[in-house]
């Protein structure tokens, strides 16, 4: 990595207004959470704790912007709803990202007040400026019981979310995290113990709040930051509404390559290309959702997805629809070794096999989805030139998109898109066999042979048997002998900037896209899906490509 | 489902523990005050909470000279070298040892409960004492660190 943290912070426009705005924000409350304190009159007494209480006050305001906040990324419903108005004001598909930054700022403040907090009682039980004791105020009063609460809910929520953590086991990670319901009934009701006042002792009321305000001064911020909290425990009420409604998985093919396609077919469930869905099948675990990239176009019948059986939720769930993971792996390793290659008549891989849910003796799983989810796929047709970039298992969300190109181009109705780039980057391109049967539909029916163009780099290394193998079946040959598409494999790594550079030019003369006057403002939007070293590598050759009439634009979907 | 490594997850508990016990230490040396003084204490206005005669040795360790004080935040920096690790523990049987860990973790959580800042680090550290025993129940090890044999410029 070249580039330093200020680089990295400073020097991003875009990153810097973020920093001016989030941390300023929280400078802000700190300041004013400080002055409101010191200059009330009626907190007198109090403020004969000095500087530990302002601080403690300022920090308090700060953690309930937090506090607020820290459920606003997670609200999945609202933002898909948003993100095609707002995606130009801030980047909605870095919502756990920010999620990140407002955990990381209520570490930093929580140390703060805590730590102002064990000043102030210390000084409340040695002047007495309250007939108490600072244990009462620590473990008898609401304040207190809660903080300390908030704070070892803390210490369980950050150290299970660390990405090792969460890599390793999932369901630790994802378990320990609804321990945040606990932590935001504390976050609400910290306040209730009425240790912001100007009496002698708390003025507790019979009615709701159950404390009065004339006496009891506190920000009352729990009025603002209970809505996030509502609105998304109203989400997760409304997901596992949606959830139940009527979902039947119609039917599973198991893929030559070993990938399992679930087709579900729920009616009530609307999605665009591109998008990504939670599945929980009961019968392998009544409580976990597990994400997957939708396969099928809005325009099929029902949704897909292709599961590989990697972990052992995915294998379980092979287990239960009768594609135990041993025939799969034979599967795989045969379609790897290129068995079932029959080059008889058209030269394509083996067809899937459908399971016969009459000759097992279990009927297929009962199955819930929950979605759909955004990505920035979406928004494909409105550019001139799509540059689509998957990555090895980041492949999956171009096959909705292709799919759901061929619909629209079927129907003459694909917007402002002109071109179609795929570009695919993988290992063993073998592996994915499902996926080049897609593809190889897709490509035969293109009628404009410039519309889509295909470009598949394999970046394994080749045996000296394989290298012949190449050269010889390669030569003359209508399809390649890898894919079996039409499109040539390439080998290596893609050079991204010469790549973008000849298709800068080429747009330029004209002959990219016919008929464009190159005084037009020509868009090519870049989608990619896939890990992060390669997004910089594209996205770095986006940024150097543009020119005052051709943007490059770039946009990364995450998972 | 999943395979929680118990002892990965304990050493972030363990380190998130120690910082708070260092931090609380520091405080605790400037702000002193015995945390169980109010077994026995009484309460007097203006003064404070007047501890019980039977615990004036603790008084003295924690009030008139935080030693408990340094010693915990003494402790806390070693842990932290331990966990983090610090370069020169890097690889030896010491930064391998869990039981080392929970024995140090213990003492940390017994120094910390002494004084008035350090209840949640004391609690803090007993959690991650669970984690790293589940993780000997468990069988868990830490590996020794592959050598990078074979790596140009040695000979």
């Amino acid at each position: 990595m070249g580039e330093n943290w200020f680089h990295r912070e400073f020097l991003n426009p875009r990153r810097l207004v973020f920093n001016l705005f989030f941390y300023g924000v929280q400078l802000f409350l700190f300041a004013y959470g400080w002055y409101s304190q010191e200059t009330n009159k009626k907190l007198a007494a109090l403020n004969g704790l000095k500087w530990s209480v302002w601080t403690s006050r300022g920090a308090g305001l700060v953690l309930a912007f937090d506090g607020g906040m820290i459920l606003v990324p997670m609200l999945r419903n609202i933002i898909r709803v948003v993100r095609p108005r707002l995606a130009w004001l801030f980047p909605a598909d870095e919502n756990i990202w920010f999620h990140r930054q407002v955990a990381y700022s209520m570490a930093f403040w929580a140390m703060v007040h805590t730590t102002a907090h064990y000043v102030n009682f210390f000084n409340v039980e040695r002047t007495q400026v309250r007939a108490e004791r600072a244990l009462d105020i620590h473990y008898t009063q609401a304040g207190g019981i809660t903080g300390h609460f908030m704070l070892l809910i803390m210490v369980l929520m950050y150290t299970t979310a660390h990405h090792k953590v969460r890599n390793q086991c999932f369901e630790a990670f994802w378990y320990t995290h609804h321990l945040a319901f606990f932590f935001m009934i504390g976050l609400y009701t910290h306040a209730t113990g009425c240790f912001v006042r100007d009496s002698t002792n708390p003025d507790y009321i019979k009615t709701f709040p159950f404390y009065s305000t004339e006496h009891c001064l506190g920000y009352e911020s729990w009025r603002f930051t209970i809505w996030p909290g509502i609105i998304y425990f109203g989400e997760r009420i409304w997901r596992e509404i949606r959830a139940r409604r009527a979902t039947r998985l119609s039917k599973v093919l198991v893929h030559p390559s070993g990938a399992m396609e679930l087709r579900i077919v729920k009616p009530t469930f609307k999605y665009v290309a591109g998008q990504w869905l939670f599945i929980q099948v009961p019968d392998v675990s009544g409580w976990q959702w597990h994400p997957f990239t939708i396969t099928s176009a809005p325009e099929d019948p029902y949704v897909s997805v292709h599961i590989r059986q990697v972990g052992d939720w995915t294998q379980a769930l092979g287990e239960r629809v009768g594609a135990s993971p041993s025939v799969v792996a034979a599967m795989t390793q045969d379609a790897m070794k290129g068995k079932e290659k029959d080059d008889s008549l058209y030269g394509t891989r083996g067809n899937f096999v459908e399971l016969d849910p009459a000759r097992t003796t279990r009927p297929l799983p009962v199955v819930r989805i929950d979605g759909p989810y955004g990505a920035p796929a979406e928004d494909v047709f409105n550019v001139e030139v799509a540059v689509l970039v998957g990555a090895g298992i980041g492949v999956t969300p171009f096959a909705s998109i292709l799919k759901h190109i061929w619909y629209r181009q079927r129907k003459g109705n694909v917007g402002s898109l002109r071109r179609v780039e795929f570009f695919w980057v993988c290992r063993d391109a073998p592996s994915f066999g499902w996926f080049q049967s897609l593809l190889q539909e897709v490509e035969a029916a293109q009628a404009d042979p410039n519309f889509l163009r295909i470009n598949i780099y394999l970046t394994q290394k080749i045996n000296e048997d394989m290298l012949w193998n190449i050269a010889v079946n390669d030569a003359g040959a209508e399809y390649d002998p890898l894919t079996l598409l039409r499109s040539r494999t390439m080998f290596g790594r893609p050079d991204w900037k010469s790549i973008y550079g000849r298709m800068r030019d080429a747009i330029e003369t004209g002959q990219y896209l016919p008929g464009t006057n190159a005084q037009l403002k020509t868009r090519v939007g870049t989608y990619f899906c896939g890990p992060s070293v390669l997004a910089k590598a594209v996205k770095e050759a986006c940024d150097a490509t543009t020119t005052s009439n051709i943007n490059f634009a770039f946009a990364k979907e995450h998972f | 489902m999943g395979n929680l490594i118990w002892h990965e997850w304990s050493r972030y508990v363990s380190l998130t523990a120690t910082v708070y016990t260092i931090w609380a230490s520091f405080w605790g040396i400037l702000y002193r005050k015995f945390f169980w003084d109010f077994v026995g204490g009484t309460l007097r206005a203006p003064g404070g909470l007047q501890p019980a005669n039977n615990v004036a040795v603790f008084i003295d360790i924690i009030v008139k000279a935080p030693i408990v004080q340094i010693l915990s935040m003494l402790l806390g920096f070693a842990i932290v070298a331990l966990e983090y690790p610090a370069p020169f523990l890097k690889g030896t049987a010491l930064y391998r040892s869990l039981v080392v860990r929970i024995v140090t973790l213990l003492l940390q959580a017994f120094l910390a409960i002494l004084y008035y800042q350090g209840t949640n680090g004391a609690i803090w550290s007993l959690v991650a004492v669970i984690g790293y025993a589940r993780a000997i129940a468990l069988g868990e090890t830490m590996e020794e660190a592959k050598e990078n044999r074979g790596r140009g410029g040695k000979a």
